[in-house]
């Protein structure tokens, strides 16, 4: 299934930044839980070796017999989803989690990979400059099956990350202009019927607090004030490893998930903020350019939404620490403390070193 | 390589892709930029913000479930009591505060560094406990100076009482502090340090139950710790009640008659398996476990050669002596060995493998048939019995009859004994099994080891001829009362493959024991038909007691009763050990006489 001329082909440079990036994290999370029981950095190391050896397992298995098979591999985790929802534990409100013995996984957070593998099979002998509407209304629906599931959990924010997924599978694929509009107008209606209708007072609460953030500030506008005060106090040096007052007083909510970002810009200032940004580009970069590399429209397509689900992710989650976006549970890949997220970025990360590293076998 | 035509001509959507990746750079200054803002511009104003944004916790700890007997006596409560906590971080001079607080308290300067150190890798603003159970001049005390020393507090919280001291103390066990090593275990993962965890009995074993969720209070306090108000509220939750299947006063009873001996009382309900008392002697006032020791104190309880901290009924180890027995009896009937008629003579002693082995009762009790056997308690015939039927047998149906198996009762640390076999002594010792060893094990001497529970679960196993129950401590929880029911009807269903006639024989001699005059006639109560087995187990080798007998010494030996009532509905099986009692039907079976007394009148 490997040969030498394959493993000479592994990025290596892309390995190293993964792991740069995810030892980052681990310093950090580090930093902001280890007054509390849990030891939350020994189990990430320990979720990272997990992760890193499944990547390794899955470089070593050719991307287009996986591709051959993505459809399969989405049946099985559409069953997964509907199996927790009727079956699954509610933890913490939600029930998105298969518990194990000694861990527990979100198959909300994997099912990106399968989507990310059935887009790219869909669009692979897509030859069209621009999106059809057949094309366009079966990819929104085999998108919009999972996300729908996920909202029922209900987990809005990691139903949201399945959006520029799709968004960008069409952006590759060429949009027109007239299903440019029909988007545009489908989220217009979609906001305001998901406004009256589909989001609860808390949800609301957030995004009204994301337009009037001093309104009620021990209220849900607390955590953005908070996490705004985090940053902002950590001026240019930071204030000190283990010595941010935001984080280690608990001001900050969820400080070694989905507000890490607000530790690292408290505890290592706006030089720390500078050198996490370019580590985390360095990474994104290296995925983009990977495009060049591929051979194969699927090739192409695999590493550009990978890529894509990482950067989108990244960003969500930064726009919404600085208060720029409403607050939805969307932990920053590599950095955030979580098994699920982890193993589901090293996973396509692992797609895209497979499609390089067969860029000359497979014609 | 761009004009290979190998290659599908892909540079459409390559540059779509190169073109993103151009705005998600951009998008990277941007964000930089919105970072400089925040960081530099803003930096004084979000620099204010975070100086006056302190908060500190203050827990509301929560009170452990409490623990009940059958009908509803409380056995474990709570009680209100306030504890001084230190918070370092309001200490202007650590030294002088440690050295104000030691006079405020009395407490000693060193035991109260020696404390603080111990949690030392606490945040700064956490508040340690130096001093619980202040009586009202401390709280007085430390109320009145509230104001110049903000680094000492006081905070409320329930502390676990039990009102009737030392009463059934092994059962309900006791609570130790929880210790930073604790802490760092999964298990304990949602507890505070110094919060009072189960470590022993009902307390450890449903530690989990009892144990509810603290609230919080996370308060904005300004630079000198005075309160400014309030970020979250959070009221804590009671751990949930447990019911035990204890009777008050039987278990009373089992314990002033233990009193001053050492032992160990099971009284048992034959239907249900529930326990009606659980009793072990010495025992220990688990209050004192709550009020911190002295470390003297602990290191007395732990070190007394009696050990007080055992749980005699479930972790004591001893040979079953004569109870054993039944044991033979009941294999050598099924397995046909023997039938009811079978009879041996005892002449007093008797030579088995070329050993000569000798029958407790010197004089010989002439031609012994099974029920005599049992009633009289024959040496002699059960050498015969066991000889015919071999360690092999008598080995399986041990097993069968609860002996070498955990009972599995709710309590935790339970011993399973052992029942040895050649295979054991082969691995353990590395020595082949001896013929002679067999004969031993036949009257329950020998490297045999059985739990009083174990003995109880048997003697309810031969009252109910068969069927299987299982012993519990739990009644009910309040929350989940359907577990008990389930367990009942679930134990119901088994039986082991012993005939029912095999039973209803050796109970006949059992019955003979205690109503015919046989070695268990102590335990006798009229118009109340008891089935019994006395025991007395020689704490020294078979050889040396020998001698001993010869030279006139007195053996000490503990004595063993158990037994069902009444003989034609068995409803209560009772257990009595008592450690260097003597013979089981002086010391045991008055005891066991005075306990299915008091059950008949209260249940009958």
């Amino acid at each position: 299934m490997i040969d030498r001329i394959q493993i000479k082909n592994i990025d290596l440079t892309l390995v190293a930044f993964l792991l740069l990036n995810s030892i980052l994290g681990v310093i950090v999370i580090y930093s902001c839980s280890h007054y509390l029981p849990g030891n939350y950095h020994l189990k990430q190391i320990f979720w990272i070796v997990i992760s890193f050896s499944v990547l390794i397992l899955f470089i070593s298995i050719d991307y287009k017999f996986l591709m051959a098979y993505s459809f399969y591999f989405y049946l099985i985790f559409i069953a997964l989803l509907v199996w927790i929802l009727l079956f699954g534990k509610l933890v913490a409100g939600t029930r998105s989690w298969i518990k194990f013995p000694f861990f527990q996984i979100q198959p909300s957070e994997l099912m990106k990979v399968a989507v990310i593998l059935l887009l790219a099979r869909i669009f692979a002998e897509y030859r069209k400059e621009h999106v059809i509407w057949s094309n366009f209304f079966s990819c929104c629906f085999l998108v919009a099956v999972p996300v729908f599931l996920i909202c029922l959990q209900p987990d809005l924010g990691t139903a949201v990350t399945y959006i520029p997924i799709l968004l960008a599978s069409f952006v590759l694929a060429g949009l027109n202009r007239k299903i440019f509009i029909f988007l545009l107008i489908f989220a217009l209606l979609f906001g305001i019927g998901g406004w009256t209708f589909g989001l609860k007072d808390y949800q609301k609460k957030r995004l009204t607090t994301l337009i009037f953030p001093s309104h009620d500030p021990l209220g849900a506008g607390y955590h953005i004030q908070q996490s705004k005060i985090a940053i902002g106090s950590g001026g240019f040096l930071g204030k000190g490893y283990k010595k941010g007052t935001q984080s280690q007083l608990r001001f900050l909510p969820a400080r070694h998930t989905d507000f890490i970002f607000s530790v690292i810009g408290e505890e290592f200032g706006f030089i720390g903020v500078v050198i996490f940004l370019s580590c985390y580009l360095l990474l994104l970069s290296r995925l983009f350019l990977s495009v060049k590399e591929s051979r194969d429209r699927a090739g192409i397509y695999i590493i550009f939404l990978a890529a894509m689900m990482i950067t989108s992710q990244f960003l969500i989650n930064i726009l919404m620490i600085l208060g720029l976006l409403p607050i939805v549970g969307i932990p920053l890949p590599l950095l955030s403390y979580g098994g699920s997220s982890l193993l589901t970025t090293y996973l396509s990360v692992s797609l895209v070193l497979n499609v390089k590293m067969r860029r000359f076998v497979n014609v | 390589m761009k004009n290979n035509n190998i290659y599908e001509e892909l540079s459409l959507i390559q540059g779509r892709a190169l073109k993103i990746h151009i705005a998600v750079v951009v998008l990277f200054v941007l964000l930089i930029l919105i970072f400089w803002k925040i960081q530099i511009l803003d930096y004084k104003k979000y620099f204010k913000l975070s100086e006056s944004n302190r908060t500190r916790q203050v827990i509301l700890p929560h009170p452990r479930g409490l623990i009940k007997d059958r009908n509803d006596v409380i056995l474990a409560d709570n009680k209100a009591s306030f504890k001084a906590s230190i918070i370092r971080e309001n200490c202007k001079n650590l030294d002088e505060s440690y050295q104000k607080i030691s006079r405020l308290l009395n407490l000693e300067k060193e035991v109260l560094i020696e404390r603080i150190k111990k949690y030392e890798s606490l945040p700064l603003f956490q508040p340690i406990v130096v001093k619980d159970n202040l009586s009202f001049e401390d709280v007085s005390r430390i109320e009145s100076r509230k104001l110049e020393m903000p680094e000492l507090v006081l905070q409320l919280e329930p502390k676990r009482s039990y009102p009737f001291g030392r009463f059934a103390a092994h059962v309900l066990g006791y609570l130790q502090e929880l210790s930073p090593e604790d802490i760092k275990s999964s298990l304990y993962s949602k507890r505070r340090l110094g919060e009072l965890i189960g470590k022993a009995g009902i307390e450890k074993q449903y530690d989990s139950s009892l144990v509810g969720t603290d609230g919080q209070v996370i308060e904005i306090v300004d630079s000198l710790g005075r309160r400014k108000g309030e970020i979250e509220r959070k009221e804590y939750i009671q751990g949930k009640n447990l019911k035990l299947t204890l009777d008050f006063a039987l278990q009373k009873k089992a314990e002033d008659l233990l009193e001053g001996k050492e032992g160990a009382v099971v009284v048992l309900d034959v239907k249900t398996g529930e326990i009606l008392a659980l009793a072990s002697y010495p025992d220990f006032d688990p209050n004192k476990f709550i009020n911190r020791f002295t470390p003297e104190e602990w290191l007395d309880l732990i070190n007394r050669p009696e050990f007080p901290l055992e749980n005699r009924v479930i972790r004591g180890l001893y040979a079953p002596g004569s109870i054993f027995k039944l044991t033979i009896a009941i294999a050598s009937l099924d397995s046909g060995s023997i039938n009811e008629r079978t009879s041996y003579y005892c002449s007093g002693k008797t030579r088995i493998y070329g050993h000569p082995f000798a029958c407790w009762f010197k004089g010989g009790h002439g031609a012994v048939s099974l029920y005599n056997g049992i009633k009289n308690s024959c040496n002699i015939y059960f050498y015969q019995l066991g000889r015919k039927l071999g360690i092999e047998e008598i080995h399986r149906y041990a097993k069968e009859l609860g002996f070498g198996t955990k009972t599995r009762v709710d309590l935790p640390g339970e011993k399973e004994g052992l029942v040895p076999n050649p295979q054991w002594k082969q691995k353990v010792r590395n020595a082949p099994w001896y013929p002679g060893e067999t004969i031993s094990i036949s009257i329950g001497q020998g490297p045999l080891l059985v739990t009083p529970l174990q003995i109880a679960y048997h003697t309810a196993l031969i009252a109910n001829k068969g069927t299987m129950i299982s012993p519990h401590l739990l009644k009910s929880n309040e929350i989940h009362s359907g577990r008990e029911g389930k367990r009942g009807s679930m134990a119901k269903k088994h039986s082991i493959n012993i005939k029912r006639s095999v039973f209803e024989k050796v109970i006949k001699g059992m019955w003979k024991v205690v109503n015919e005059g046989g070695t268990g006639r102590a335990a006798k109560i009229y118009g109340y038909d008891i089935c019994g087995k006395t025991g007395s187990t020689q704490i020294v080798s078979v050889e040396t007691a020998e001698k001993m007998k010869e030279k006139n010494q007195e053996i000490k030996t503990h004595s063993w009763f158990t037994g069902f009532g009444p003989k034609d509905d068995p409803k209560v099986v009772v257990t009595v050990l008592v450690e260097y009692g003597g013979m089981g039907g002086a010391t045991s079976a008055p005891l066991a006489r005075d306990l299915f007394d008091l059950y008949r009148k209260r249940y009958d």
